[in-house]
């Protein structure tokens, strides 16, 4: 934090008497990758950013750097005044923001075995992480990454907030032949991470998923894993709960306010505050984040908001901003989708045909309001019948609309799972939804 | 800067490792883009540091840094050996890469102006422009106009002797609207979708894409698509062109000749390749008339570079050759995988701090002997589509599905109706075996895309796919969602 203190103040008196804003992001991320179990690349970095707005009535000039040291941060901000000279008037700029207060993080987030987990580390744990699945008759492929991040927001109106945490994830795929298994677990203590639990739960479903049979596309009963549901929400987050999109009539939800959009069963949150996504407390013009309810029991309630927006619909600013200026306007970043009831084994026994996927690849999204979007399953697709996974089949392409599907859930799991997402993570639970709609497969 | 790399050679000399190398890039960039008469992106930055690769016990480590100085090369160089060494607790062969002589250069793009010499208010005056035209009708709720300069410099050294300086710069500009009315959202843009056309030059890219010409027409064909009638669901001959066809070069054979792809390097995120290496040079991905070819020296192309980040110097090679799997993407490390004793050239980096990984170089359907007004007239019925809207492909590259901006339906050999929501499906070698007419040079066009993310950590590289419209034939159209 000293640190970015000193890197505020050495733009602050750069700047002399303008309105100033500062983005300071530094971090030690390290990653190593494996694949047809060994390891195949390997990997550390290390970086301090600094992004700088200066204001001058309704013209404003942002210029960053990575180079912190006095000469480096002089010249940027030198750079920015010399561009504020030639800058176009922008008559919807807003001023920069005063201090409000900012609540500590919810939860503890920074492990400092986290932050100094080694490369000899990561590589046992790897290590052992293949002898089990090569014990299984099975190969492996995956990431175990680890580092910390602080992020801090200052202004020359007097804002200072700053947030560390660190973050650790250990994602794994293995093949059995032409069988296909996946887990993965996210934590911000590297200590926690279950490499056993994530290990067996890839092996048992690669152990189930080979020789896959065709099956018709169609509409189809589907459980769809936690990992799933993520894929398909993160597109929710940017386009159904976004003031900017909400304001331009993009989002599901415009003009739907306090009305049903989803099944009954489905209540959303953003909550950096508290909870299973609990993380940093602020937003990127250092605005504290609120919890806001988004949808409950289906019932559309609200949408996030940065200053701009919030100005717009007459309401303060939800602490939801993305790094001023942007296109996108605020974005939910700490999304948690509540559980519901059903426990993962009782939904497969309750279902008598359908199809459950473990994970969706390359999703996309074709039209906003309605989220119609296609992708892929991946990983472990499988037939159950009778209550039971009878036989794996090969992978099939949806072609949806997430609103559609979220409108016929029919349960949701009594167990949420951590997703990474843009800016942040969600917590979300299996769904079981009706009639999905499968478009086409593939050969494998 | 070249005194500097010196430093991280001279320790990794020392510590006896196989193969080491450092790149120092100094990287300006400028984003700027309006939004409905707002100033959205405005940024002009630097950034600066290096990156160290060390071979070291048969296994890689990579470690990089933002400050520049003698005592920290030393200190990233070292974790780069450590973090080797920590590589080589888990291998199964020791890591052997392709030679490449040792190379004293230095490579610029070519340009006539340099962007970051135009002030950024001429910039900003033009995309205002553009905005109060694409904004004169009340349907249109969202428009985006946007620039953006790239340019990187480099200074790379290796333990086998090469010094390669290099200043790639790269232009790219863009708008696009959104129509909306009564729950319906109809996208247009121009040239292309993804940030407009990017290529490698200067600012006089520009003046050479007339965006403010093609406002108006742009902002008439989305509210168009407002009435329109959906794509039909249908199998039809589908004419595709533009960034649309270098999109699906890019999907269905460029990431699927990935060399580390082929080989199972990327199962763990974005998966692997049906064109497995037993194919090369007898598998049939295409009809004889398709010829794809990778071009790392071809003039305006993203991918276009002296050298690549192995230090392998650009070269030009067939993918498919007359409808045969002829080449892969490959590095120094993975060419002996298919017999090689030399890498075609296609390991690149994003920016200093990221290790090389292969990489789509640029890579062209190459023109065939059609006029566009013949094609259209000698089709009965089949529906032309243009600029990406939506892509999305299996984990083996086999199954895509794609949607495009706007459609127009051809009846009897001519071009008639325009369709909304245009979407196609398909299976990559059954696809590309379909294209049974490709345009002449007349219509051959570079078409740039900047966004191309990989690896892990994501890393984003640019690269083109010059073509001229082509035609496939019965492809599945107008996939639905009922609701």
């Amino acid at each position: 934090m000293k640190e970015h203190q000193k890197i505020c103040g050495k733009i602050f008196s750069s700047a002399g008497r303008r309105p100033v804003e500062a983005l300071i992001s530094s971090a030690e991320f390290s990653l190593t990758r494996f694949a047809d179990n060994v390891i195949s690349q390997n990997v550390s970095k290390i970086s301090t950013d600094v992004s700088i707005r200066i204001l001058e009535g309704r013209r404003m000039a942002k210029v960053s750097t990575n180079q912190t040291d006095a000469a480096g941060l002089k010249r940027t901000v030198e750079k920015a005044l010399w561009m504020l000279k030639f800058q176009k008037e922008d008559r919807h700029l807003l001023g920069l923001p005063k201090p409000l207060p900012v609540p500590p993080a919810g939860e503890k987030l920074y492990f400092e075995n986290t932050a100094g987990f080694s490369p000899e580390d990561r590589a046992k744990k790897i290590n052992e992480t293949v002898k089990k699945t090569k014990g299984a008759g099975q190969t492996a492929y995956g990431t175990l990454d680890n580092g910390w991040s602080r992020t801090t927001v200052a202004n020359s109106a007097g804002v200072f907030a700053s947030h560390l945490e660190t973050s650790a994830t250990f994602s794994l795929t293995t093949r059995r032949g032409d069988g296909f298994g996946w887990a993965e677990e996210l934590q911000n203590d590297v200590g926690k991470i279950d490499f056993e639990g994530v290990a067996a739960a890839a092996v048992e479903k690669a152990g189930k998923a080979v020789r896959p049979r065709e099956i018709k596309p169609g509409k189809y009963t589907v459980i769809l894993e936690p990992a799933a549901v993520a894929e398909m929400l993160m597109f929710m987050n940017i386009y159904g709960f976004g003031g900017r999109f909400y304001l331009e009539g993009q989002s599901f939800m415009s003009g739907k306010m306090g009305q049903k959009v989803l099944n009954e069963k489905i209540t959303i949150e953003d909550d950096s505050l508290a909870g299973p996504c609990a993380g940093m407390p602020f937003d990127f013009e250092g605005m504290p984040r609120k919890k806001v309810v988004l949808v409950a029991d289906g019932i559309a309630r609200g949408v996030v908001h940065d200053r701009k927006t919030g100005l717009k619909m007459k309401t303060p600013s939800t602490g939801h901003s993305l790094p001023q200026p942007n296109t996108y306007g605020p974005i939910p970043v700490n999304v948690v989708f509540k559980k519901g009831n059903t426990e993962f084994k009782r939904m497969l026994e309750n279902t008598r045909e359908g199809i459950l996927v473990t994970q969706f690849h390359y999703v996309n999204i074709l039209k906003p309001v309605t989220l119609e979007m296609t992708g892929m399953t991946r990983n472990g697709t499988y037939f159950i019948h009778n209550g039971e996974i009878a036989y794996p089949v090969k992978n099939l392409r949806f072609t949806e609309s997430i609103v559609g599907a979220f409108n016929r859930v029919e349960e949701a799991g009594d167990r949420l799972c951590i997703s990474p997402s843009w800016f942040g993570k969600m917590a979300v639970p299996a769904l079981k939804i009706q009639d999905f709609n499968f478009s086409s497969a593939t050969q494998f | 800067m070249f005194n500097f790399c010196k430093k991280a050679i001279e320790i990794a000399d020392k510590r006896g490792v196989d193969f080491g190398d450092i790149r120092i890039i100094e990287t300006r960039r400028r984003v700027l883009s309006v939004k409905n008469g707002e100033i959205g992106d405005m940024d002009d930055s630097v950034t600066l540091g290096f990156g160290v690769r060390i071979l070291h016990k048969g296994a890689w480590g990579f470690a990089s840094s933002d400050k520049i100085n003698a005592e920290e090369i030393k200190k990233t160089t070292l974790k780069a050996i450590q973090i080797a060494r920590a590589s080589s607790m888990l291998k199964e062969r020791n890591v052997k890469l392709a030679p490449e002589p040792a190379y004293r250069d230095f490579w610029q793009t070519p340009r006539l102006i340099d962007p970051f010499e135009i002030p950024m208010e001429r910039s900003l005056e033009l995309l205002f422009r553009i905005d109060s035209v694409l904004r004169k009708k009340p349907a249109i709720k969202s428009a985006v106009s946007s620039m953006k300069f790239v340019r990187e410099h480099q200074w790379h050294m290796t333990t086998e002797g090469s010094e390669i300086e290099q200043d790639i710069l790269s232009s790219g500009a863009g708008f696009f609207v959104k129509a909306v009315e009564t729950g319906e959202v109809q996208d247009r843009s121009y040239p292309s979708t993804h940030g407009g056309q990017t290529l490698s030059m200067g600012y006089e890219l520009m003046e050479n894409l007339k965006l403010l010409d093609n406002a108006e027409r742009v902002r008439e064909e989305a509210l168009a698509l407002l009435k329109a009638k959906d794509c039909p669901q249908d199998q039809v001959d589908l004419i595709i062109g533009g960034n649309q066809l270098a999109l699906q070069i890019h999907e269905s054979v460029g990431h699927a000749t990935e060399l580390d792809r082929v080989l199972g390097y990327e199962e763990s995120f974005a998966g692997s390749s049906f064109a497995t290496t037993e194919k090369l040079g007898k598998f049939r991905y295409g009809s004889p008339i398709v010829n794809l070819v990778a071009d790392a020296t071809l003039p305006g192309g993203l991918a276009t570079a002296g050298y690549d980040d192995d230090a392998v110097k650009a070269q030009r090679w067939h993918i498919v050759r007359d409808g045969v799997l002829s080449g892969y993407m490959t590095n120094r490390e993975f060419a002996h995988a298919i017999g090689m004793n030399r890498s075609w050239g296609s390991n690149r980096a994003e920016g200093y701090d990221n290790i090389p990984i292969t990489r789509i170089c640029n890579l062209s359907l190459m023109p065939g002997k059609w006029e566009l007004s013949d094609l259209i007239k000698d089709t009965k019925k089949g529906i032309i589509m243009e600029n990406n809207r939506l892509w999305s492909i299996d984990q083996k590259r086999l199954n895509f599905q794609f949607g495009c901006e706007i459609g127009w339906l051809v009846e009897n050999g001519r071009k008639t109706k325009i369709v909304k929501n245009p979407t196609y499906q398909g299976i990559t070698p059954q696809f590309w075996n379909s294209c049974d007419a490709i345009c002449n040079e007349n219509h051959w066009q570079l078409w740039g895309v900047a966004n191309c993310g990989k690896g892990q950590p994501m890393q984003t590289a640019m690269m083109c796919h010059a073509n001229s419209p082509a035609r496939f034939k019965k492809v599945k159209v107008g996939v639905k969602v009922n609701y």
